[in-house]
């Protein structure tokens, strides 16, 4: 199943979705945690922690500098730039914008 | 109030770290003030509206005013009979204590349309006079559209954080703020929810910043909350409302040169 949690600033997209991920994981489920917010937060409800959550956005960021002509799988970027979070999760971060552009 | 000298103050942060419920109130204790304030929302989810105690979700400006840009230049562009001023006069809405709210417009029933009002809500925010209002301004949550320039009408640009990890995750990525061509001259950490002291210094220990303001997590905001009812009405003088205050006059006594105002 694919699942995706919106709402508004501070209801509680992160955490309902880093439970839900844990949860069905426990239950025996392949879970893939995606962070799809440009001010990724996910690892830190996942409980990877600070550090870890930083990581993985920088490592993202790098992906985005490098060629797109050799763009790499879904597979790929998971196996290289996913981490893992407690009860098997495998968390990716997909976008962040961290600095300012003119707009 | 020194002079003549006005305010031009944005808040950004995590979503619902207070932004909406500080930025409103500010407004309307700075108008009680005797002063003119306008409040700007570019939040197409807007929560402005509830601490200010204004009545209304969805106001954009009006189609009809917008017309089509010249060629090279934006989209879309003012009706040249309709100024920054005229916009503001017929389209801003007057809440409590004067303070006059203009919106950029809810997303909610009008996403094939809003991009006018998008447009012509910036320039507004481009063209309105600096001497003669105070900008208090609301960003949606998060990073995207404060890194992507839209708060730099303001001088100023607090930055909301609550004492939880994930707000000062974002708080901190908001800080990159100074690195930008058109960054604000002061970036204020606004303390937001707080609980103990301690956690003040926990946040400007974190962020590598002192914390100029601390508003206190009060029970009867979250009350106010539920019922959609303003701040300042729910608690007049309660220690939200007096911190509040602080931080108005705390802006005030920041330090600009002379040329900031000067369009760039």
């Amino acid at each position: 199943m694919k699942i995706a949690v919106v709402g508004k600033g501070g209801s509680g997209k992160t955490t309902t979705s880093a439970v839900l991920a844990r949860g069905l994981a426990r239950h025996g489920h392949r879970v893939v945690a995606l962070d799809c917010d440009t001010n990724p937060n996910l690892g830190l409800s996942l409980g990877v922690g600070d550090r870890e959550t930083q990581r993985l956005v920088t490592l993202r960021e790098q992906v985005g500098e490098s060629d797109t002509e050799h763009a790499v799988s879904w597979a790929e970027i998971l196996d290289t730039y996913g981490t893992d979070a407690p009860d098997g999760v495998r968390l990716s971060v997909i976008t962040r914008i961290e600095n300012p552009e003119p707009g | 109030m020194t002079g003549s000298r006005r305010l031009r103050v944005a808040f950004v942060g995590k979503g619902g770290s207070g932004k909406s419920t500080i930025s409103g109130s500010f407004a309307r204790l700075l108008a009680r003030r005797g002063e003119p304030v306008l409040a700007l929302d570019s939040d197409p989810l807007p929560g402005m509206p509830y601490a200010l105690g204004v009545a209304i979700d969805d106001g954009p400006i009006p189609d009809d005013v917008v017309v089509e840009g010249p060629e090279g230049g934006p989209r879309w562009v003012l009706d040249p009979r309709c100024d920054a001023d005229a916009v503001i006069e017929q389209y801003a809405a007057t809440g409590p204590d004067g303070v006059k709210y203009l919106q950029f417009g809810n997303l909610w029933g009008h996403a094939s349309t809003l991009q006018r009002a998008q447009h012509a809500w910036s320039q507004v925010v481009r063209e309105v006079d600096p001497d003669r209002w105070h900008l208090v301004g609301d960003l949606p949550g998060g990073t995207r559209q404060a890194m992507f320039g839209w708060a730099r009408y303001a001088d100023t640009v607090c930055v909301v954080v609550e004492p939880t990890a994930k707000s000062l995750h974002a708080a901190a990525r908001l800080l990159n703020l100074s690195t930008a061509t058109w960054a604000p001259h002061h970036l204020v950490i606004v303390a937001n929810k707080v609980t103990d002291p301690a956690e003040i210094e926990a946040i400007g220990a974190r962020l590598g910043r002192p914390v100029a303001s601390g508003l206190p997590l009060d029970a009867a905001l979250a009350d106010g909350d539920r019922l959609g009812t303003a701040p300042l009405d729910v608690a007049p003088n309660g220690a939200f409302a007096h911190g509040v205050e602080a931080l108005i006059d705390h802006v005030e006594s920041l330090d600009y040169p002379r040329d900031m105002r000067e369009p760039s």
